[in-house]
């Protein structure tokens, strides 16, 4: 209780978890296969495309050892048709990849054991961890962009428009109400919880005080031996 | 000083700017000034010219046609008078501010007029309601040129950029914004950005701000050579001598210059203008340099080019002065073909007045036979603008049309002597000079590329790996002019062709990568007059392919092993892979015209020969873009319809077969339309596809190299499906309308739908990988029974491969006992398929049968078994 942290993921964690996506790089020096705890890493050929989690892929970028292969979804293109989107449909986010088909018999995959941000993911969604992983390539890897600097003005184009809807969707929140949040990536659902908390928190004390009259009320009521059956009614026809 | 005394100077105007301009016949010379009048000069006259009143004051442009000149003027009006009678015949257009520039199409139908307004104007001579706007530049413009075709038109603005508008469609449309060539001008300012089209139409010129004349290439962008004029201050004007031969330039430091075009040296200055000279123009036809200054004064300087240079003007239309002439940048093909007229470097004589014409030729039967995409637009000329044979004197045609000796070699192929098409020999991996700079080699080793020098005297050679770490890059300067090169993991090959005037012979150097003693790189001539069409480098052996259709093996230090003739010739490539060499020459002539190509397999290790002259399949019209061996050692070739095809059974004499293994036109990228793009291919390793994507209309990489790209085998079976392309479209729409509604039933019921979809198409992905698999597995089986010992771990593959693909006829058997029990004969059909290779299939076949309660087919099932088990037993 001492850590003074909001609750929920801080943003560097929510980066830190984002770090196990796979992501294809095009290595320049060659690598024996690594056997890790989190699994086997492939052996890297150069210039074979290889899939590799995204902290080793920052690793070896950094050290200019490879060269980081941008999903199609960072391109400009698609992000213009998703900005688009987002734009045109006023409620409601871009829907996210669609999952796979996997056999029945097969355990559901989710990300990051979802190839959702290599070379062949879908051009057309945002995977979950849009955002922090658009703005890690873009730190470590400008580079590889063809165009970094549009691709960074769409990001920041993306975040706003879906930061508007998140906190628009905050005005039907009280007891009852719902925003739906598919599509919503890792590192808003971050963001979005301060002030969502926040506002429910505060809602539910306004809220607090008015039930703790009804309940008083209720008591005395009882204690006097009316029935308060018709208001009682009324209040369940205004919870649903 | 004789020559100084035939040019005086003529007071045309009241001194101020006064321009000028020839009718394409040469016979008028017309200029205007700032007065409100304009002279008509005749050629070869010293008569009084005529003089045309009612013209408007200030005049900064003017342009002619044999029948009608046309002037611009300050006030903003484009005028257009006739010749016949020097009458003002229709003001063709007005503007809001001054005009500043006209330029008329070569047909003389479209004039484009640049002002200080931002829109250009293209203008229809004959019907002044027809205009076109081009409107992509966000300044004033100085300058426009029309090209010699008059469907592109090079529009110099006063931001310092050039933008080139193609006018042949409906629209006109913006194709290039060339920057960093001409000078950022005032509009009014004395100096001339203009852009020159080289006559040949293959290149455009521009004065640069460095007082230079920069050539630039008209299609690929990429500069080309410049004229270094020395001038003091900027270029007033410059004008290409009508063939193309001569360029004459004049600055405001009152010098006036000729230049040879092709060797971009300076011919004769003329350093005796008294005032700044702001218009010049050649003869069409004669030895005569007309030019107007900004004292109104006009000069018409005959025999200008001195008589030792006289011949260049006579010569015919000349190439523009490229680093690389694209016509010659492809590789020297051992006997010339002749029907192929571009690799003549001499241009015929051309015969421009016939072309479009009713009894053109070529109009009747097209181009087929041309077969040069380089050359189709070179030089599309149907008007005379001034380099074409002349009309003569009396208005005929002269003889020039009438030149049956040099007929031209497009001509010829349509004659009674045919010749086939001969299959052009290259190197695969390797690109055509683009500006001054190509890849000699680009696989997936590494990469070689070689700049040449503005000397012309050596190339700079640099060598690059993928792999940084095991290999360094290494870069030399080469005064052999190396054209050919290889490179693997164990070293890199170079050749270079016999040099005739030095009489050096053809050459190959190998240099290895690493040894253990010292360096070991060597060198080696080939006998004289024997030129190289392909080398191929494998890690033991060395392949030539000379133009004596020789066959040269050596290994890899440089010891001889094998020579001898190939069968098929001329040679058109080869490849090589540890001891096989794959070569490929033009065999018989087909029935469209064009060779068949022939491949040869052999190991010339063991001196065995797999196949001996087989077809290599293509479709017609089709070529074949590269040759190379995978990384398992199976030969594959890509033919420029985008096809990936591999050789199958080919350690068998008269087995083997083409597979297609990639359509890359049935991409799904390239499917939707949205991108068009082409694959240069660069190698098979993997089991992928590894090229570069080239966007637009590119054939060949360029620098920055792009980056690799891979595909996965897809063997051709259907076109990517249309339909479930727009089903998918709906599901997305009507995920949509959930969200509005928030409904589970509805999202369950769209998932359920999703389902449907993905089990109707399932059955494509399993037919695809059966037939991949299988393919793969035959490969494999046969690359390991020709190793004596394969390794447990490709052992191991064969059989996975093998499993694999009994495991796909099993979920195709569960699909159709699904489907129900009509379907039962095609499920019994797959079970025969089964290979068995592991025993239990047949077993795990009847328990799906059985799980979907098919017992009939079980039961057949079983029986197959049985009458399988006995006639093994019967073999046995």
């Amino acid at each position: 209780m001492a850590l003074p942290l909001p609750p929920g993921l801080t943003p560097p964690e929510v980066a830190f978890l984002c770090e196990m996506e796979l992501v294809t790089v095009v290595p320049r020096q060659r690598l024996e296969g690594l056997a890790l705890l989190g699994g086997q890493l492939p052996p890297l050929n150069p210039p074979h495309r290889t899939p590799l989690p995204l902290w080793l892929a920052l690793l070896l970028k950094r050290q200019r050892r490879a060269n980081i292969v941008p999903p199609p979804w960072l391109s400009p293109y698609s992000l213009e048709a998703i900005l688009d989107h987002e734009i045109k449909h006023e409620d409601g986010f871009s829907p996210p990849p669609r999952l796979p088909h996997l056999p029945s018999n097969s355990l559901p995959f989710s990300p990051p054991f979802l190839p959702s941000s290599t070379a062949d993911a879908a051009a057309d969604a945002l995977p979950y961890h849009w955002l922090e992983l658009g703005e890690m390539l873009l730190e470590a890897a400008a580079d590889d962009f063809e165009d970094p600097d549009n691709v960074r003005k769409l990001l920041r184009d993306l975040r706003e428009v879906r930061m508007a809807k998140l906190r628009k969707g905050v005005e039907v929140l009280h007891a009852g109400g719902a925003i739906k949040m598919n599509g919503v990536g890792g590192m808003e659902v971050g963001e979005g919880r301060a002030f969502v908390g926040g506002v429910i928190d505060g809602l539910r004390k306004i809220a607090a005080s008015r039930e703790q009259q009804r309940k008083d009320r209720d008591r005395e009521e009882r204690e006097n031996g009316y029935p308060g059956t018709a208001e009682d009614s009324d209040d369940d026809m205004d919870m649903q | 000083m004789a020559l100084q005394q035939r040019i005086r100077s003529r007071q045309a105007h009241a001194p101020g700017a006064t321009f000028l301009t020839y009718t394409p016949n040469g016979k008028k010379l017309i200029t205007v000034g700032i007065d409100n009048f304009c002279r008509i000069y005749s050629t070869g006259s010293d008569d009084e010219p005529i003089t045309v009143d009612d013209v408007q004051e200030n005049n900064t442009a003017i342009v002619a046609s044999n029948g009608f000149f046309i002037a611009g003027s300050e006030d903003g009006t484009v005028c257009k008078y006739s010749l016949e009678n020097k009458k003002l015949e229709d003001i063709l257009v007005r503007t809001s501010l001054p005009v500043r520039d006209v330029a008329m199409s070569p047909d003389g139908n479209w004039v484009a007029v640049a002002s200080d307004e931002l829109v250009v104007k293209v203008v229809n001579t004959k019907d002044t309601q027809q205009v076109q706007y081009l409107r992509e530049q966000l300044r004033s413009v100085k300058h426009v040129a029309f090209d010699n075709s008059g469907s592109h038109l090079a529009v110099s603005c006063t931001d310092g950029s050039i933008y080139m508008y193609s006018l042949s469609s409906e629209q006109p449309n913006m194709i290039k914004k060339v920057d960093g060539i001409i000078k950022s001008l005032e509009s009014d300012a004395e100096a001339s950005s203009k852009v020159l089209w080289h006559p040949d139409g293959r290149a455009f010129a521009a004065p640069t701000a460095g007082r230079d004349i920069q050539v630039m290439s008209f299609s690929d962008w990429e500069r080309q050579r410049a004229f270094k004029t020395g001038h003091s201050a900027d270029i007033t004007a410059a004008a290409w001598s009508p063939n193309g031969a001569l360029l004459a330039t004049t600055s405001s430091d009152l010098d006036l210059c000729l230049w040879d075009a092709k060797t971009q040296k300076l011919i004769k200055r003329f350093d005796d203008l008294k005032a700044t000279v702001l218009a010049l123009t050649w003869h069409p036809t004669e030895n005569i340099l007309s030019y107007t200054n900004n004292d109104g004064e006009l000069f018409i300087h005959t025999d200008i080019v001195p008589g030792e240079h006289a011949a260049l003007l006579a010569k015919p239309l000349q190439p523009a002065p490229f680093f690389h002439d694209p016509s010659e940048g492809r590789p020297a093909n051992a006997p010339k073909p002749t029907t192929n007229g571009a690799t003549s470097h001499e241009i015929p004589h051309r015969r421009a007045l016939r072309l479009g014409s009713p009894d053109s030729l070529d109009d009747i039967l097209g181009d087929a036979l041309d077969g040069d995409e380089d050359m189709e637009d070179f030089v599309v000329d149907d008007d005379g603008a001034g380099y074409a044979p002349a009309i003569n004197g009396h208005g005929k045609r002269t003889n020039g049309h009438l030149d049956p000796i040099t007929g031209t070699l497009k001509r010829r192929a349509h004659g009674p002597s045919f010749e086939p098409q001969i299959h052009e020999a290259f190197q695969p991996g390797s690109t055509p000079w683009r500006g001054n700079r190509r890849y000699l080699c680009l696989n997936l080793t590494g990469f070689i590329w070689t700049v040449s020098q503005e000397t012309g005297t050596h190339n700079t050679v640099t060598v690059e790996f993928y792999d940084r770490e095991y290999h360094r890059d290494f870069h030399f300067t080469d005064p052999f002019l190396y054209d050919k090169a290889c490179l693997n993991d164990t070293g890199a090959l170079f050749s270079c062709q016999p040099n005739t005037s030095e009489n050096t012979p053809a050459m190959i150097y190998y240099r290895p990568h690493e040894t253990w003693t010292s360096r070991t790189d060597w060198r080696t001539h080939l006998p004289a007059g024997e030129s190289i069409t392909a080398i191929a480098l494998s890690s033991s052996y060395i392949v030539v392919t000379t133009s004596t259709n020789y066959l040269r093996v050596y290994t890899l230090f440089g010891i001889p092993l094998r020579v001898y003739r190939q069968k098929a010739s001329p040679a058109v490539t080869c490849a090589a892979f540890h001891d096989t060499v794959l070569t490929i020459g033009n065999g018989p002539v087909s029935s469209s015209g064009t060779c068949t190509l022939l491949y040869t397999l052999e190991n010339v290790k063991t001196d065995e020969v797999y196949q001996a002259s087989d077809m290599v399949s293509l479709p017609p019209g089709a070529e074949l873009r590269s040759v190379f061996f995978s990384d398992e050692g199976d030969p594959y070739i890509y033919d420029s319809s985008g096809v990936l095809l591999t050789l199958l059974h080919w350690r068998v004499m008269g087995q083997a077969k083409w597979v297609p293994m990639l359509d890359t036109r049935l991409l799904e990228r390239s499917m939707g339309g949205k991108v068009e793009e082409s694959y240069w291919p660069v190698a098979v390793a993997g089991g992928k596809f590894h090229c570069i994507i080239l966007k637009g209309a590119e054939q060949y990489p360029y620098f920055p190299r792009g980056i690799l790209s891979e595909f996965g085998f897809v063997i051709p079976l259907s076109s990517p499906n249309v339909q479930t392309k727009s089903g998918k479209k709906n599901k997305s729409k009507r995920r949509d309308v959930d969200q509005d509604g928030a409904e589970m039933d509805a999202m369950s019921d769209a998932e359920a739908e999703d389902e449907d979809v993905v089990k109707a198409q399932t059955a494509d992905p399993l037919l695809q990988s059966l037939i991949l698999s299988s393919t793969l597995a035959t490969q494999l089986s046969s690359t390991l029974s020709s190793i004596p010992h394969p390794t447990s771990a490709q052992r191991k593959a064969l059989q996975d491969l093998e499993v694999g693909i009994d495991r796909t006829l099993l979920q195709l058997l569960g699909q159709e006992c699904l489907a129900g029990e009509d379907r039962g004969m095609k499920a019994l059909e797959i079970v025969t398929l089964m290979r068995d290779a592991n025993g239990k299939m047949y077993d795990l076949a009847r328990k799906v049968a059985q799980r979907y309660g098919r017992e009939v087919l079980g039961e057949k099932i079983r029986e197959m078994e049985e009458r399988r088990m006995l006639g093994v037993e019967d073999e046995e």
